[in-house]
């Protein structure tokens, strides 16, 4: 049962997007099936984490054949914390997708290849070998490719060219450091390259080889300077696809860089960790002066998407167990609320008749009060407003920081916050208090009562996530805990991946695997 | 019970907009009665916080942080919290009267009462984290509360300086209190107070110092953070009054005493909380003089007075933090009166200009009176409360020699006195204006809170053994260690005190009848405050919003061959500089036999395509040269026992030109000409060149390594008896690592989906531009 | 061999980034088509090289004989040449899209998602 439940986070989105390419010309049907599949991903995933606290890490040897032969998955409480917020993530933007996505978007497959994408996110969570890895980045690639330019508007194919361009050179430069990190241990399972990495001959090769994957993630994860992709592409596509890229895309990158710079790449920390924390201290502050410049609502999101990216980083970076809770728990927190605001702008656009520019909204605050306090939680979340959960993530940082005495990356931090705090400060002005220069162009209440429940559900869904998190965020705290501890301390993940005992289940996947076979 | 007073006023303040609807001429008293309850309960403990016993609460919050919900009322939290709570009943009485038929009153009262619970959690929190908690809290409501009138961009853009100043202040506080913490190893003050550990001493007080500074000046608008707080002005007048001169403005003032007993009494303490409060106390009177409109004549009298508390807090003497309580008590109830009464003149009269008041004394009598009594208050004119503290002030600084501090409290106090002249003779007594002809008397909604604060004034001032005990419990809190007793008198007998107070009126009189020669060089000042502070406030921004917007547009041009070269210049920049820093990298021998002669020709054919397809000016020629090239690769995997590998390559390289020239057919040709400009090609060259030679210098260095062949021997063993083929390959790929492939389908038919839509699926035409 | 290789794998990187570094789309897809083959000759190489012996396991026996190429860089190339593939004829694809909606193929004159800032 277990061995079912840590690869059902690959299983059941794969199998719903399967379904949904079957039901191709029913549309109706597809949404039922996304909304099942997201709601079945939901439970794999909750199941998932309490079993992983519970009993500890959790091992499947896919096909039987024992780690480092096969392909293993691996679900530690950082996969699992990842995959069950994905999922919810996932469940959120479906069931906006419902309410909000276009037809003809609806037709060219976009229930399936969103469920594609999802596979492809908590694939790349739960595999513990690297070149599977990369299998499942280019399966969430190659969908992401499909849910940008979906629609085929113009700006969205101007912005499809840039990113694949982008993102085809990121692949390449994944798929060489994987080649070049098999060529020296002869192995591509990551508990396994933990233990043989420190024994090759030549470290300086090692550095080279963990910089080219401090690249190849840098680029996915939009690290400086490598995050051009985002801002020229994130305000392009559907809300739906909007609030799951900016939600779940570059924190796979961060994800990634997570999970091999504590398993794999921890030998020359001063060299590998210094260039992620210089890295991540530009990204901060270009990130979110990025998200100043910005005159439309969206591109500061997505602005704002790469400022944090580089809070994570300094996370990892620091690597001490607290600052890699902290690097966890604002990941978490990071998600939602980047989920929330896109999928808010998605709604202010629609009232605003079009349009996400900022000078051009306001009135909210008349037309739609309800809204505002619910647009008020990611908003004051992202500025981190005590008590909502941005602010436990930045004094996690900030503690982190100080105590390693990394002081001017505290500083950065705390700028790139304030900063924040300014953009927010304007954004509220200008979008909720501004008397509107030309009126709302609807209000939300001519859209039909199931409509305006199924685009506001997932906000509101997300806003309590968030204003829970921040009142009672000690099991979140908690649980960040054990990811800081379990990424410092990653003896138990290499004892269950490669250790004597054999995993629950071991025969469990042979049968699919001998479906697949011609 | 700390914490239900706070969560009660939260729901009081969560219901506000329901019952303004339900009652709405009602929903003011009722909602009052929360706080009142709450300043109630907490004048019930007085006695016992003065004999000494705190009242301590702690409920869990975040215990893995080691943060909880702690509170503790000491001495001085118990006056803030009386403050807070009885102020603020009055304030919210007054506002229901202020904003009668506003549509937004429901939600004043939710801000308004969202900001009491706020500040009430920050004067009784003992956890220095959930202190940073209400400090935030108490900025961000404080937003909400000057923007309320937000039609006005005015009003917006004081919300956001606002914010902005103390939300700086906030990111100071958070970084000094978690150094404090750290620093101490407790995270509640009184467990820091308690532990002895001294911080003073320790190497990071400096930086704990400046840190907290910044969040106490900022907070408490101390020069040069002082110039957001005449712009939050802007907000109702409720606000002001309750926000900038009895509450908020006072968190700083509360911080540097609630941190004086740690982290005070040292010379940097002393110099930045003296200078900073002097110069705030002085800059304060001369622009009350100056002013014309009576909130900003407040404002800046409010800015006076935080000027001299922290003056006193960096005095330090068991005197001057007497003086301290003694002043802070004074002040919020006069200052409280004054504010309240001013909006009741606004209101009864239609204006604030001085200019335009005059003779109101005949319409609106009940609020003359409370701005007379509240005023001399100000002026510090026996018998009431201001006169007591200025009687302390002076008593104590002339007795410690702080002569230049005493100067500076002489000029602010006589400005004072000018100011509170100002307020009262003019508009009540002075010549009736055309305002005053239709001016009309307050209800008393708007007359209760100045009545009982100016009432308080008086009383406390006759009665000052009333206050003794709690102001007492304040100056010992503020000062830490053993109580002292305490023992005031409204007559102190012919001291030297009273004769500066005799100058000090002297002074004031001289300065309000010989004001308009003052004003004249006060003028020039003003000038040069005004282009100071607010001017530079907006250049600070628009220089932010430049240099954002430069090095945005520098780096997000929109170019795609910029942000590759970007890309790819991090690259080589990464790799290169880790080659240079970490070393190890020996050029391997090349050592050539037999079978090597095919390998070159090979790579000559790759490098030739290569060429080739840079070379090529037309889009055939470049598909051809990669033709040569692909087929070398495929030649190559054939040649290297891979003959799968190389006949899939040789398909897809196929596939791959076919839909080349299937695609290039509905393309434009390439343009002729140069491809890029001299410089571009120079710059491109060295990065295609750098990267290309850090790739092989690596993959030499790889090469050079053993390889573990474990893998593929398991492979090799196991592939026909465990499973059942001879093909390794093949059974690596559908069963050793069947899951690779699941994947690898997964992205072929999202492939084939994605091209399917971006023919189909087609929304409108065109796009919007 | 091996140095070989890597020698040549170095120059179709520095060819595919010279060709990326272009304006022009195509370019720019060439580029990309150079620089997977260039990353797929590299997983080959890094696996060691052998002549000869595919990794079969021949009749009548029923182990591989250890001299036989090295078989998981086989299989990883197979996989990454699929991917590599159905990307490109997605890029490919879209490219023709791109000059259907924007009438060009030089990536500088695509402004449309980030116009220029009027001034």
């Amino acid at each position: 049962m277990n061995a079912w439940l840590t690869a059902a986070p690959i299983l059941i989105p794969m199998l719903t997007a399967a379904l949904c390419m079957v039901a191709w010309k029913h549309p109706v049907v597809q949404r039922g099936l996304s909304l099942l599949g997201s709601i079945a991903l939901v439970a794999a995933g909750g199941a998932l984490l309490s079993i992983v606290l519970n009993q500890g890490i959790q091992v499947v040897q896919m096909g039987a054949w024992a780690a480092p032969f096969g392909i293993t998955l691996v679900a530690d409480p950082l996969s699992a914390l990842m995959v069950l917020i994905a999922a919810v993530m996932g469940f959120c933007v479906a069931l906006h997708a419902l309410g909000d996505i276009d037809p003809v978007r609806e037709k060219g497959g976009h229930h399936a290849v969103f469920q594609i994408l999802m596979t492809g996110v908590c694939g790349a969570f739960v595999t513990g070998d690297l070149f599977n890895l990369y299998v499942w980045f280019e399966v969430m690639l190659i969908s992401s490719f499909v849910l940008l330019s979906l629609g085929g508007l113009r700006e969205q194919i101007d912005a499809a060219i840039k990113y694949v361009a982008i993102n085809m050179v990121a692949t390449a430069c994944l798929l060489l450091a994987v080649a070049l990190l098999y060529g020296v241990t002869g192995t591509l399972n990551m508990a396994d390259l933990s233990i043989r990495v420190p024994e090759v001959p030549n470290q300086p090769v090692i550095s080279a080889i963990a910089v080219l994957f401090i690249i190849a993630f840098g680029m996915k994860a939009a690290l400086f300077p490598f995050f051009f992709w985002l801002p020229a592409t994130y305000h392009t596509p559907s809300v739906a696809v909007q609030a799951i890229f900016a939600g779940l895309l570059t924190k796979v990158g961060v994800y990634a860089l997570m999970r091999v710079f504590t398993l794999i790449f921890t030998g020359d920390s001063g060299w590998t960790h210094g260039i992620l924390m210089v890295m991540a201290g530009i990204t901060m502050i270009v990130g979110v002066l990025g998200s100043l410049a910005a005159r439309d609502l969206n591109r500061a999101w997505s602005w704002q998407v790469v400022a944090h990216i580089g809070s994570m980083v300094m996370g990892l970076a620091i690597a001490t167990p607290l600052a890699l809770a902290a690097a966890a728990f604002y990941m978490v927190h990071d998600i939602i609320v980047k989920t929330n605001l896109f999928l808010g702008a998605g709604l202010v656009r629609r009232l605003a008749g079009g349009s996400t520019d900022y000078a051009r909204l306001g009135g909210l605050f008349k037309t739609a009060p309800w809204l505002c306090l619910l647009l008020f939680v990611p908003l004051g979340s992202l500025a981190g407003f005590p008590p909502l959960s941005g602010f436990w993530g930045k004094l996690l940082l900030v503690r982190a920081g100080l105590e390693t005495e990394h002081y001017v990356m505290v500083g950065l931090l705390l700028v790139t916050g304030l900063l924040t705090i300014w953009l927010v400060g304007r954004v509220w002005a200008e979008m909720v208090w501004k008397a509107p220069a030309e009126p709302p162009a609807m209000a939300i209440s001519t859209l039909s009562f199931g409509r305006t429940y199924l685009l506001i559900l997932p906000l509101l869904l997300l806003s309590l996530i968030t204003v829970s998190i921040g009142l009672q965020p000690e099991r979140l705290l908690n649980l960040a805990g054990q990811v800081g501890h379990s990424l410092t301390d990653t003896s138990a993940y290499v004892q269950a991946v490669l250790g004597t005992t054999p995993s629950p289940q071991p025969t469990l996947l042979g049968a699919l695997e001998t479906e697949a076979m011609p | 019970m700390i914490l239900t007073a706070i969560l009660a006023i939260i729901l009081a303040a969560a219901v506000a907009p329901t019952l303004n609807r339900l009652l709405p001429a009602l929903s003011h008293w009722v909602l009052a009665l929360v706080p009142l309850s709450a300043a109630l309960w907490f004048a019930l403990q007085v006695p016992g916080v003065v004999a000494g016993v705190p009242v301590l609460e702690t409920a869990s919050w975040a215990p893995s942080l080691g943060v909880a919900l702690s509170f503790r009322l000491d001495g001085l939290s118990l006056l803030f919290a009386l403050l807070i709570c009885g102020i603020g009943a009055f304030v919210v009485i007054y506002s229901g009267g202020y904003l009668r038929g506003h549509p937004r009153e429901g939600r004043f009262h939710l801000f308004i009462l969202s900001f009491m619970a706020a500040m009430l959690g920050l004067v009784t929190a003992d956890d220095l984290i959930s202190l940073f908690v209400f400090w935030e809290l108490t900025s961000i409501t404080s937003f909400m509360l000057i923007g309320f009138n937000h039609e006005d961009a005015r009003s917006r853009r004081s919300a956001i300086q606002a914010l902005l100043v103390t939300g700086g202040g906030g990111m100071a506080l958070l970084a000094g209190l978690v150094l404090m913490g750290m620093a101490s190893g407790h995270w509640t003050l009184s467990a820091i107070a308690a532990s002895g550990a001294d911080l003073r001493a320790h190497v990071l007080y400096p930086a704990m110092l400046v840190l907290l500074l910044l969040a106490a000046f900022t907070k408490s608008a101390q020069v040069p953070f002082h110039f957001w707080l005449p712009n939050a002005m802007d907000a109702p007048t409720p606000v002001s009054a309750y926000l900038h001169s009895a509450t908020m403005v006072k968190a700083g003032v509360y911080l540097l005493a609630r941190l004086n007993p740690t982290l005070g009494g040292t010379e940097p303490w002393f110099w930045a909380l003296t200078l900073a409060g002097g110069v705030t106390a002085l800059w304060g009177s001369a622009m009350a003089l100056r002013s014309t409109d009576l909130k900003k004549i407040l404002a800046y009298t409010t800015l006076m007075a935080l000027g001299v508390l922290v003056l006193l807090i960096g005095i330090g003497s068991d005197g001057a933090l007497v003086a301290f309580a003694g002043f802070l008590l004074a002040h919020s109830l006069y200052k409280g009166a004054l504010f309240m009464a001013a909006g009741s003149v606004d209101h009864g009269s239609g204006t604030r200009e001085l200019g335009e008041l005059g003779g109101l004394w005949s319409k609106m009598p009940a609020t003359g009176l409370f701005i007379a009594i509240a005023a001399l208050s100000m002026a510090g004119l026996p018998p009431l409360l201001g006169f007591v503290a200025k009687e302390l002030i002076y008593e104590d600084v002339f007795r410690n020699g702080h002569m230049v501090a005493l100067a500076v409290l002489l000029l602010a106090n006589a400005a004072m006195v000018a100011t509170a002249a100002t307020l009262f003779l003019k508009p009540f007594l002075g010549a009736p204006t055309k305002a005053a002809g239709h001016a009309h008397e307050s209800g008393p909604a708007l007359l209760a809170g100045p009545a009982v604060l100016a009432g308080l004034s008086l009383l406390f001032g006759l009665w000052i053994a009333l206050p003794q005990g709690l102001l007492g419990a304040t100056a010992d809190a503020v000062r830490g260690g053993a109580p002292q007793s305490l023992n005031l008198h409204l007559w102190h007998g012919l001291t030297p005190a009273l004769g500066l107070s005799g100058l000090t009126l002297a002074l004031g009189m001289a300065l309000y009848f010989g004001l308009s020669p003052v004003k004249n060089s006060l003028a020039a000042i003003q000038r040069l405050t005004r282009i100071d502070h607010d001017r530079a406030w907006d250049c600070l921004l628009s220089l932010l919003q430049g240099t954002a917007n430069r090095i945005t547009s520098a780096l997000q041009d929109g170019v795609l061959q910029r942000y590759l070269a970007w890309i790819f210049a991090g690259i080589l920049l990464l790799l290169g500089a880790t080659l240079v820093m970490r070393g190890g990298f020996t050029w391997p021998g090349i050592r050539l036999d037999g079978d090597d002669g095919l390998g070159i020709v090979l790579a000559l054919l790759m490098l030739g395509g290569t060429a080739g397809a840079i070379r090529a000016r037309s889009r055939m020629e470049a598909v051809l040269s990669l033709a040569i090239t692909g087929m070398s690769v495929a030649l190559f995997f054939l040649l290297s026992g891979a003959p799968d590998v190389g006949i899939t390559q040789l398909m897809v390289e196929t596939l791959s030109t076919i839909i080349l020239v299937l695609v290039m057919a509905k393309l434009p040709m390439l343009p002729p000409g140069p491809d890029r400009s001299r410089p571009a090609k120079l710059f491109h060259s060295v990065l295609a060149l750098g990267i290309g030679g850090v790739v092989t210098v690596i993959l030499l260095a790889v090469l050079d390594q053993p390889l573990a062949m474990d893998l593929s021997r398991f492979f090799g063993d196991t592939s026909l008896v465990e499973a059942y083929g001879r093909n390794v390959v093949n059974v690596i790929l559908v069963d050793f690592r069947g899951f690779d492939t699941l994947g690898e389908i997964t992205v072929v038919a999202c492939a084939g989906l994605g091209v399917f839509a971006l023919l189909r699926a087609r929304m409108g035409k065109g796009g919007q531009p | 061999m091996e140095v070989i290789m890597a020698l040549a794998v170095g120059g179709m990187v520095a060819g595919a980034v010279y060709l990326i570094l272009s304006r022009q789309y195509l370019r720019v897809m060439f580029g990309v088509i150079l620089l997977s083959n260039a990353v797929n000759v590299a997983i080959l190489t890094v696996g060691r090289l052998t002549t000869g012996n595919p990794p079969l396991i021949a009749q009548g026996t029923e182990v591989m004989d250890h001299a036989a190429a090295n078989p998981l860089p086989q299989a990883l190339v197979l996989t990454a040449i699929v991917i590599g593939f159905s990307l490109l004829a997605f890029a490919l694809v879209l490219g023709y899209r791109a000059y259907q909606e924007m009438g060009t193929l030089d990536t500088s004159a695509m402004r449309v998602a980030e116009p220029e800032e009027k001034p």
